[in-house]
């Protein structure tokens, strides 16, 4: 049995019969005890997906009516809400706590009849670029397994690209979704800020931070988009998408468009391997008959510092429930004062997160938020002008997801401004809230590179068309587990 | 280096957001590390901007409906009595 088959694939495999949906489960389970304890995408597994798969089976057989995922395994990050299930954020704060209800993607993918595996790894509250901040111990990348995978969803995009489910669910406040799916060459899609509902996914930078889907094709991703997005009363900010079908005319291709390289995204410090992978990506979009001219967006190289002045402020505040009286560990009440308590308690925060907190009080406390905070804001501003701008003149922006390729585990920790800078690329999709998708390009020295493409806002399926159209082109080799 | 920003300014925002720091060199130094790279922002020429910020009457918001939850939420807390949570005194 192929698990490496694409969602769509596996949906029309199941309907013509050639193999049941306990059958693809038992064997995506199989592939994770053979591999996961190496890889450690998996923080935890979902009881009783055999029997769901069973009783589906039993629909199928008796020609019932059934989602249009038909089964398919899909794993989902573990700051997605799932009823019953443990949602951690790779987190010792959040170490046994179980989620009393679902969040609105797990429920329109469960009223889709997929089968949600189970859990996946992440840096520690998605405050992370390589899975490493997980307080549960790193993900490994498939092609590599001395490498990192990305983040913060690198849990997710790891149990695709290694065939321990087809799709997950990602969160991406900087590039979290679209990062780790370019380091595991698969796709990974960030939506328009608002197109999917956020009831569920546990806090960490409201006004950024979106969920989105990786797959393992640019059509498994409209796929899943038709399935979870839309308006929910849950969710203040979502926004009405009149049903659009994001799979609907994919192939329509890219002739006649513009595409925007954006100069700042293609600079000094990026590798060369990566220019190269540009590049020909621009040559294949040329072939493919949309015209290429370079656009420049001044507030990319300012771009770094205001999400992270924004977003760390934001953590702030919505970590600051974390007391150990409603959310924790065992920890006796006894003999502390309530002050002193709580800061014990929140010493079990990893050293990531305690070191954003205290950035995150910093940078908006009275004397400081005129220099940074203020300044943020203004920067997030007059980068959405800038973009806004551009695509007056072009219909998409490409670079590549992210200026280097994956490196050794290890390797960045200690350096914070060195990782801050491998989210150069992606981070002005969330401050301007456009939509931008990641697309597998290109392999060297056996490590993955995707291509990063940005529409205008609400311009979700037309990225999905011109990721399609880009995906065409190449034939990349497969993950060597 | 020579940090715009000195260390005791930080330790007494850990204090205020109850940060108890033990590895306190390794923190300290990390933080302020990034403090210093976002002086960046200085150089953006951004003093003339003005950023929007969106606001919501109360009239838009959805209604604060009563959902019905069979479990009682008060006994998936570790420290609770009755229907309270349990917390250290404040003194």
């Amino acid at each position: 049995m192929n698990l490496g088959i694409s969602a769509l694939k596996y949906v029309e495999e199941i309907k013509n019969g050639s193999f049941t949906v306990e059958e693809f489960i038992s064997n995506t389970i199989e592939q994770i005890k053979k591999h996961d304890g190496k890889l450690h995408a998996y923080l935890s597994i979902i009881e009783k997906t055999i029997e769901q798969a069973k009783n589906l089976d039993r629909k199928i057989r008796n020609k019932e009516k059934i989602g249009t995922c038909y089964g398919m395994p899909v794993s989902i990050k573990d700051n997605i809400c799932v009823k019953g299930a443990k949602t951690t954020c790779a987190s010792k704060m959040l170490e046994n706590f179980v989620a009393p209800y679902d969040a609105t993607v797990v429920s329109k993918l469960k009223s889709e009849d997929a089968i949600l595996l189970g859990k996946v790894n992440l840096d520690e509250f998605a405050m992370g670029m390589t899975t490493e901040f997980s307080a549960f111990g790193p993900t490994r990348n498939p092609w590599n397994v001395d490498y990192v995978p990305g983040g913060s969803s690198g849990g997710s995009a790891v149990s695709v690209r290694a065939y321990e489910c087809i799709a997950s669910l990602g969160s991406d406040t900087g590039g979290s979704v679209r990062n780790p799916a370019s380091f595991c060459s698969v796709v990974g899609f960030k939506p328009t800020y608002g197109l999917i509902s956020r009831y569920g996914l546990i806090s960490y930078a409201n006004s950024i931070e979106q969920i989105g889907p990786i797959t393992r094709t640019v059509e498994d991703a409209a796929f899943l988009l038709n399935i979870i997005s839309g308006i929910d009363p849950n969710d203040d900010t979502t926004i009405d998408n009149k049903n659009e079908d994001y799979l609907l005319n994919i192939d329509a291709g890219v002739e006649g468009k513009k595409i925007g390289i954006i100069k700042e995204m293609v600079s000094q410090g990026t590798d060369k391997a990566v220019v190269s992978a540009t590049n020909d990506s621009v040559k294949k979009f040329e072939n493919l008959g949309a015209t290429i001219e370079e656009i420049s967006l001044d507030m990319v190289d300012y771009s770094v510092a205001s999400y992270y002045t924004i977003t760390s402020t934001e953590a702030g505040s919505n970590l600051a429930r974390y007391d150990n009286l409603r959310y924790g560990f065992d920890f006796p009440l006894e003999g502390y004062e309530f002050n002193s308590y709580i800061s014990k308690a929140r010493k079990n925060f990893g050293p990531e997160v305690t070191r954003r907190l205290i950035v995150g009080g910093f940078v908006p406390s009275a004397g400081y938020a005129g220099k940074y905070f203020l300044k943020a804001l203004k920067v997030k501003k007059k980068l959405t002008d800038e973009i806004n701008e551009a695509f007056k003149k072009v219909d998409f922006l490409i670079a590549p997801t992210v200026p280097i390729l994956p490196f050794k585990i290890g390797e960045k920790i200690d350096d914070p401004v060195a990782l801050f800078l491998i989210d150069f690329n992606t981070v002005t999709a969330n401050l301007t809230g456009k939509p931008a998708i990641s697309v597998p390009f290109a392999i060297s020295n056996n490590l993955p590179i995707g291509i990063q493409l940005i529409a205008d806002s609400m311009q979700d399926k037309s990225l999905l068309q011109a990721g399609y159209a880009l995906q065409q082109t190449v034939k990349l080799p497969e993950v060597p587990i | 280096m020579e940090y715009l920003v000195t260390r005791e300014e930080i330790e007494k925002v850990a204090k205020l957001m109850r940060i108890e720091l033990d590895d306190h060199t390794v923190h300290i130094d990390r933080v302020q590390k990034m403090i210093d790279y976002f002086d960046i922002l200085d150089k953006a020429g951004i003093e003339s901007t003005e950023f929007d910020v969106h606001e919501k009457s109360i009239n838009e918001l959805r209604e604060d409906k009563h959902i019905p939850y069979d479990d009682v939420l008060v006994k998936k807390l570790k420290n609770f009595k009755g229907n309270y949570i349990r917390a250290p005194k404040m003194v």
